[in-house]
């Protein structure tokens, strides 16, 4: 019995694994444009008034609109405001309602196609606030002495400020990331047999409780080795203030 | 013929003038000391200078090029700016160095980046921002971190950082304000020796008697207008203007 549930728990690790590390994959990047799309300054309305502190009421609101911004902030609220098992269920089955036949059906898993993009897009969202905290984080004066040494914006941004944020973001990615192994569990609302479902799985049909006990064994073994890595990377890191 | 020539430079945040018809020039080869209270606009002129305020109005002219026209500035590329930047030095009043470079990465790092374009050699570069941080007395700290030195030794290799794009001018934002009185002494003479060698500067400032034995002008700046300017002796011993004489009076109470 011990050998079956493990080997069926193991299967579901392999679920969990693969949404955890595609999810990884996409997200930080994508965290980082997200990041970068909520702090934009562009206001392509700005010369509409030539000078700010003249113009009133729609044009000065006009003027000042930064679309790109304003937008990214806007997805970022619905994302982070709404629940992600209701995203994943409306990724999954929407489509599928609205136009009588189910896009994800043309991928070879597309249940599993279905539940990274739900989970990239809304890590994204939260990795994106994170990084927007990092990068405000680093001292004003620290691009300035890049400005005044003739660096060019990317070059401070990757030579620079990049680091520094990594170094600032550590803590509180580790706190999403940790979500984000326990979060692989929602993936059974469209029917993905993950760690959670494939122990309940025994309750259903043997009347046995222990291995819903067992799975958090694997969750704990997983954090274990993540908080491992976090604090390797921390260490690493310490070599400047 | 001077080195730097500003006229009627003009800068204002929302609807705060900072800056007021703005007008001097410097000499290759001579240091400039700005004077004058917090909030007088000092530091906004050499952040102006270096391009990390744009002024509303005036020129900015180096060796007879025109870096900065405000009438002109819209279609000024960002490529350009970076280029103009370059004839400008910076040293902040709070270092800036970059805490996850060593003191020697941090001197190196600008001109490592360029060196797509210029085609120096890393090992020339290497060699060239050795040699700045002996110059800084810092010979030995080229491996430390920004973090493992004093605040004076970090402002050395800000120094040094500056002076390896080899500005015409070298600009200093109250280099030793953020100093314990005790590590600015080792700053100060660090500038001596740049004034000694002929080092075009413009110091902005709050150590009065440093300022008098070093420049060889200065300027008295107050509410964004430049009150009075000239001959050190004559503007920080004998000040002609009430406004001068007042704000010495009350820097000699309180040292």
């Amino acid at each position: 019995m011990f050998w079956t549930v493990t080997l069926s728990i193991l299967q579901g690790c392999s679920q969990a694994v693969k949404l955890f590390f595609l999810t990884l994959l996409f997200a930080l990047p994508l965290g980082l444009v997200v990041a970068f799309g909520s702090m934009s300054k562009w206001a392509p309305f700005r010369s509409l008034a030539y000078r700010q502190q003249e113009a009133r009421g729609f044009a000065r609101w006009l003027s000042q609109l930064r679309p790109l911004s304003a937008l990214t902030n806007i997805i970022v609220w619905i994302i982070r405001g709404t629940p992600l098992i209701l995203q994943l269920i409306i990724i999954f089955y929407g489509p599928g309602t609205w136009f009588g036949t189910n896009p994800w059906n043309a991928f070879r898993d597309g249940r599993m196609t279905a539940c990274c993009i739900a989970f990239i897009i809304n890590y994204a969202c939260y990795f994106s606030v994170i990084y927007r905290g990092g990068i405000e984080g680093v001292p004003a004066g620290q691009r300035e002495a890049g400005e005044v040494l003739g660096l060019t914006k990317r070059q401070i941004f990757f030579k620079i400020t990049l680091l520094q944020m990594v170094k600032r973001v550590i803590p509180p990615m580790s706190n999403e990331i940790i979500t984000l192994v326990k979060d692989t569990s929602l993936a059974r609302t469209i029917a993905i047999i993950e760690i959670t479902m494939a122990g309940e799985a025994f309750m259903k049909s043997k009347g046995i409780t222990w291995p819903l006990f067992y799975t958090g064994v694997f969750y704990l073994a997983f954090v274990g080795l993540l908080t491992l890595l976090f604090s390797f990377i921390e260490r690493k890191l310490s070599y400047f203030k | 013929m001077s080195i730097l020539t500003v006229q009627h430079l003009e800068k204002h945040f929302e609807n705060t003038k900072v800056l007021n018809d703005i007008s001097f020039s410097l000499e290759e080869g001579q240091a400039l000391s700005i004077i004058g209270s917090s909030g007088s606009g000092k530091t906004t002129l050499l952040r102006c200078l270096n391009f990390l305020e744009t002024p509303d109005a005036g020129t900015i002219t180096v060796q007879d090029k025109v870096l900065f026209d405000a009438d002109h500035h819209a279609n000024c590329s960002e490529k350009e700016i970076r280029k103009n930047r370059l004839h400008f030095g910076m040293v902040f009043q709070s270092f800036n160095l970059f805490p996850q470079y060593t003191a020697l990465e941090n001197v190196t790092l600008a001109r490592e980046l360029m060196a797509k374009d210029t085609g120096e050699s890393k090992d020339a570069i290497r060699a060239a921002g050795m040699e700045l941080l002996d110059q800084m007395g810092l010979a030995d700290r080229a491996g430390h971190y920004p973090h493992q030195l004093s605040g004076g030794q970090q402002q050395r290799v800000a120094i040094a950082r500056a002076l390896a794009l080899h500005p015409d001018i070298l600009c200093f934002d109250e280099p030793t304000s953020a100093l314990d009185p005790e590590l600015t002494g080792e700053v100060l003479k660090v500038i001596r020796g740049l004034a000694e060698q002929k080092t075009t500067m413009i110091i902005v400032t709050h150590e009065m008697a440093f300022a008098r034995d070093v420049a060889d002008q200065v300027i008295f700046m107050d509410g964004g207008f430049i009150v009075e300017q000239g001959d050190p002796k004559q503007v920080i011993d004998h000040p002609q203007e009430e406004r001068t004489k007042q704000f010495l009076a009350r820097f000699a109470e309180n040292n």
